[in-house]
């Protein structure tokens, strides 16, 4: 059980980076339900650059049809841990 | 090898912000190598007076990325062409990220790209690439973004 919930913070955790790195923000910044485009300022070019570097990292492939539910940290972790078959 | 009029059947570019002269080398979906010969009558030295200092130029570098980018446009674009996997829209230079500049090509220069294509994700290309004058690397760019929208989607800001 505690190493599920470590998995699982540590994937956040890391989608965060990629995220504010993207973003070009802090990754404090960033919290599990801010929103990329209306707190953060993110449009379409940067939700496929923060797309293709998840892609990249995990060896994972994204339809591009899931960018438009990719709107807050949670949103894209439910999205990758579905197309990436974590068990977290 | 592709000449400047093939290349005008593949970017929608037109003087003077075509920039992009000749590919020596294109390997679809992989990489593409293209030059650009910078001149004195490029419109961007346009007014320099005389006493200008030979530093004022130096080709700019958002002309240079410009330059980069078309040539990763080709690669793409052509490469989609070859592959029977048509697109369409307007091609967008998206962004460009992690750009190091380590000289600088002047009149008589002539700008050697090597744009690699990284991902190709629906209307969007990853690419990488570095240009070089003469055996000087003077610019390397670890991302650069370009897209196709369509323009019915293209408002402006």
């Amino acid at each position: 059980m505690t190493q599920a919930v470590t998995q699982r913070e540590e994937h956040f955790e890391e989608l965060r980076e990629i995220a504010a790195e993207v973003l070009e923000i802090e990754p404090e910044e960033i919290t599990d339900t801010s929103l990329f485009a209306e707190d953060h300022e993110a449009d379409s070019l940067r939700a496929i650059e923060i797309l293709a570097r998840i892609e990249k990292k995990y060896k994972v492939d994204i339809p591009q049809s899931e960018l438009p539910k990719m709107v807050n940290l949670t949103a894209v972790y439910e999205i990758v841990k579905q197309h990436a078959n974590w068990q977290d | 090898m592709l000449e400047h009029a093939d290349i005008k059947r593949i970017l929608p570019h037109r003087h003077p912000i075509l920039q992009v002269d000749r590919v020596l080398e294109l390997d679809p979906g992989n990489r593409i190598v293209a030059t650009k010969a910078v001149t004195g009558a490029e419109p961007c030295y346009v007014g320099l007076p005389a006493e200008a200092p030979a530093s004022a130029y130096a080709y700019p570098v958002s002309l240079l990325v410009e330059s980069l980018g078309q040539a990763g446009g080709i690669l793409w674009l052509h490469t989609a062409a070859q592959r029977a996997e048509p697109v369409t829209g307007t091609l967008i230079f998206g962004s460009a990220r992690d750009l190091t500049l380590t000289g600088h090509a002047y009149p008589g220069d002539v700008l050697r790209h090597v744009v690699h294509l990284e991902l190709v994700k629906g209307d969007n290309a990853f690419m990488r690439g570095e240009t070089w004058v003469g055996d000087t690397r003077i610019a390397t760019v670890g991302e650069i973004l370009a897209v196709l929208r369509q323009d019915t989607t293209l408002v402006p800001a």
